[in-house]
């Protein structure tokens, strides 16, 4: 490169003003092992770019992102699941060493060990050798940590019910529903709508109770007696409340 | 006219230098899928960049119409999806590029891991990769919240939970998380819209940045 | 062979253009439609707001008709109120005008500030006839808007105000 004396300026720049031919090398002239990142590997490159994109759009047309109801926080019945990329750690947290009193070993040791092992690989490993077979060690705890991560989300995939997952986060349509009258009021303070939720739509552990059909003497007996999975003695009001509340669940009707 | 144009440019700030670096370097064999089909592998990280790039552009569209507040959120998702055109296709791309830059990233990491490939001189820009890994999975948990359906605010709750289990200043993080210390709702929601959408993606971008320019520097590691 | 042969690194830049192109359009061609859908987005026009202003009432001095209807923005549902004075021209037909000041959007007043027969802006003292022309030399450039009227009912409705031309 050309330096000091001699040099010519733009302005007062430090930008050389004698121009230099522009032309890169032809790499075709020179059939070697190398070529050039313009054009020619960047063609390949966006190639496979190209097939990469088509294939995710298919993906984006065939399978419409997921959008479960509006988030109601009263609904503790509802089971919840990461997205995929964190099952392993969803599932770890099942184990009972991994979990209740040992949580912090479930939460923070074991993720802080495998990932600041992670950042810290290329000083853990520090031999010049890099083919995985001559450092068993890496490639072992490699191996160990990433079957460990498939197993955990086989486990949670296996173990999880995915048709109740999809039911209770269904949008449901649920009916106009007065919040301030007095049905609501008595369906609020006797704790139905704990399991059975704001919109009376039900949940992951109750029916909905809209469009049921059942009588207003129905319901009294239900709420009072219970049914199927619903425990007796649900219902802690006066009769006149009983009433009132059997009443309201019996309108409800679906839009 | 566009040659007198860049030349004008160029007389003055001499770009020519800067492409010249990127267009002309050389791509060695090994790395080519075109020489050796098994060089395939080398293409994981140029697609996790492609992911990237998509995720951010198509996150830069769904604010068009996004809400970050808990009363609009939801109702405003339901409405880009359901009633504006390409609205499905548009979070879709959202949404499947989160899983796929995931599955990249994961599959470049095992690449440079098993080549051995962050050995000296490249331990730098390992910790630079493995942070952007970090980066990408808050990126995830912090995009699951913003529909505000049921298993986004479920999910957040047990994320944040997981955060309270740290050592010492768990309560402290979870509620810096969740904006409260009891409920996880409408500070939660702007918090990590915030996150997700301003912090991340800048931290993102500085540490993509020293990524690519180390490469550069460095070179691709040789064949094994 | 033309006389400017195509060499093989110039085919390379047309084909990795051609494939860039490619990736492009298949990313940005969903969001760009995505982004201007309310610029396409068909109006909803003819929609017409009953008041509850009977036309029996109705004289040839023209009075102020508040209405109001629920207005649909997107995901947001929002009570939105109106304003038109309304009155019979010579012919008995309903004349709906709109309100708002063409001069800069201020809100106008039938004899305002002793302005006899006449529509008076506040803000700036612009001044329109009884049908809506802007009075020469005052600051509003256009005549006010005019609402299209039906009758239901005996009740008024009005549509969409449109800007009037009178000669």
């Amino acid at each position: 490169m050309h330096r000091g004396k001699g040099m010519k300026f733009v302005g007062d720049s430090r930008i050389p003003a004698e121009r230099k031919p522009n032309i890169p090398k032809d790499y075709s002239e020179y059939p070697g092992k190398t070529e050039a990142f313009w054009p020619n590997f960047l063609l390949k490159e966006w190639m496979v770019g190209a097939v990469f994109l088509v294939g995710y759009l298919c993906l984006t047309v065939a399978h419409p992102s997921p959008l479960e109801r509006v988030a109601d926080p009263t609904d503790a019945g509802y089971i919840p699941l990461p997205d995929w990329y964190f099952l392993f750690l969803y599932q770890l947290l099942k184990y009972t060493y991994a979990s209740g009193p040992y949580n912090v070993i479930g939460a923070f040791i074991i993720p802080g060990l495998a990932f600041g092992a992670l950042l810290l690989a290329p000083f853990i490993d520090r031999g010049p050798e890099r083919r995985p077979i001559k450092r068993p060690f890496a490639t072992g705890f490699m191996l160990l940590a990433l079957a460990s991560v498939v197993f955990l989300t086989w486990e949670s995939v296996v173990n999880h019910d995915w048709e109740a997952a999809k039911a209770q986060g269904q949008i449901v349509e649920g009916p106009e529903i007065d919040q301030n009258s007095e049905g609501f009021q008595i369906y609020q303070e006797n704790g139905c709508i704990n399991c059975h939720g704001e919109t009376l739509t039900g949940g992951a552990a109750a029916p909905s109770l809209v469009g049921t059909g059942l009588s207003p003497d129905e319901i009294k007996t239900i709420a009072v007696e219970g049914v199927g999975t619903m425990p007796p003695g649900q219902f802690k009001g006066t009769d006149e409340e009983l009433g009132k509340l059997a009443e309201f669940i019996s309108t409800l009707e679906a839009e | 006219m566009l040659n007198k144009i860049y030349d004008w440019v160029d007389e003055r700030l001499d770009i020519t230098p800067l492409w010249r670096d990127i267009a002309d370097h050389e791509v060695p064999e090994h790395v080519n899928p075109g020489h050796h089909f098994s060089a395939f592998v080398y293409c994981f990280g140029g697609l996790t960049f492609f992911v990237t790039v998509i995720q951010i552009l198509s996150g830069m569209f769904l604010t068009m119409y996004y809400v970050p507040d808990i009363k609009n959120a939801w109702e405003s998702v339901y409405y880009l999806q359901n009633e504006v055109a390409f609205g499905m296709i548009v979070r879709g791309m959202h949404h499947w590029g989160a899983s796929l830059v995931i599955v990249m990233i994961f599959l470049h990491t095992l690449r440079v891991f098993f080549q051995g490939a962050y050995k000296k001189p490249r331990e730098l820009n390992w910790m630079v990769g493995v942070l952007i890994f970090f980066v990408m999975l808050g990126l995830g948990f912090t995009g699951y919240l913003l529909p505000w359906d049921m298993k986004a605010l479920f999910a957040t709750k047990v994320g944040i939970e997981i955060a309270a289990a740290t050592p010492f200043i768990g309560e402290q993080l979870k509620t810096l998380l969740a904006g409260h210390p009891d409920i996880i709702g409408a500070q939660t929601l702007t918090r990590f819209f915030a996150i997700h959408v301003f912090f991340l993606p800048a931290a993102l971008l500085g540490l993509m940045a020293a990524h690519f320019i180390m490469i550069r520097r460095q070179g691709i590691s040789g064949p094994l | 062979m033309s006389k400017q042969p195509v060499s093989r690194r110039q085919f390379l830049n047309y084909t990795l253009m051609g494939v860039g192109g490619f990736m492009a359009a298949g990313m940005l061609m969903p969001m760009v439609r995505f982004a201007i859908d309310p610029v396409l987005a068909e109006g909803a026009a003819g929609e017409f707001q009953t008041t509850n202003q009977k036309v029996d009432e109705l004289t040839s001095t023209p009075v102020r008709v508040d209405f109001s209807y629920e207005q649909q923005d997107a995901w947001y549902t929002s009570e939105v109120t109106e304003t038109a004075w309304v009155y019979k021209d010579e012919n008995g037909e309903v004349v709906a005008l709109s309100p708002i000041c063409k001069h800069l959007g201020c809100t106008v007043n039938w004899e305002g500030d002793n302005h006899k027969n006449q529509f008076y802006c506040p803000c700036h003292g612009g001044l329109y006839e009884k049908n809506g022309n802007n009075v020469p030399g005052t600051p509003p450039t256009a005549p006010l808007d005019k609402y299209p009227t039906k009758v239901k009912d005996g009740f008024l409705q009005l549509g969409k105000p449109e800007p009037q031309t009178i000669a």
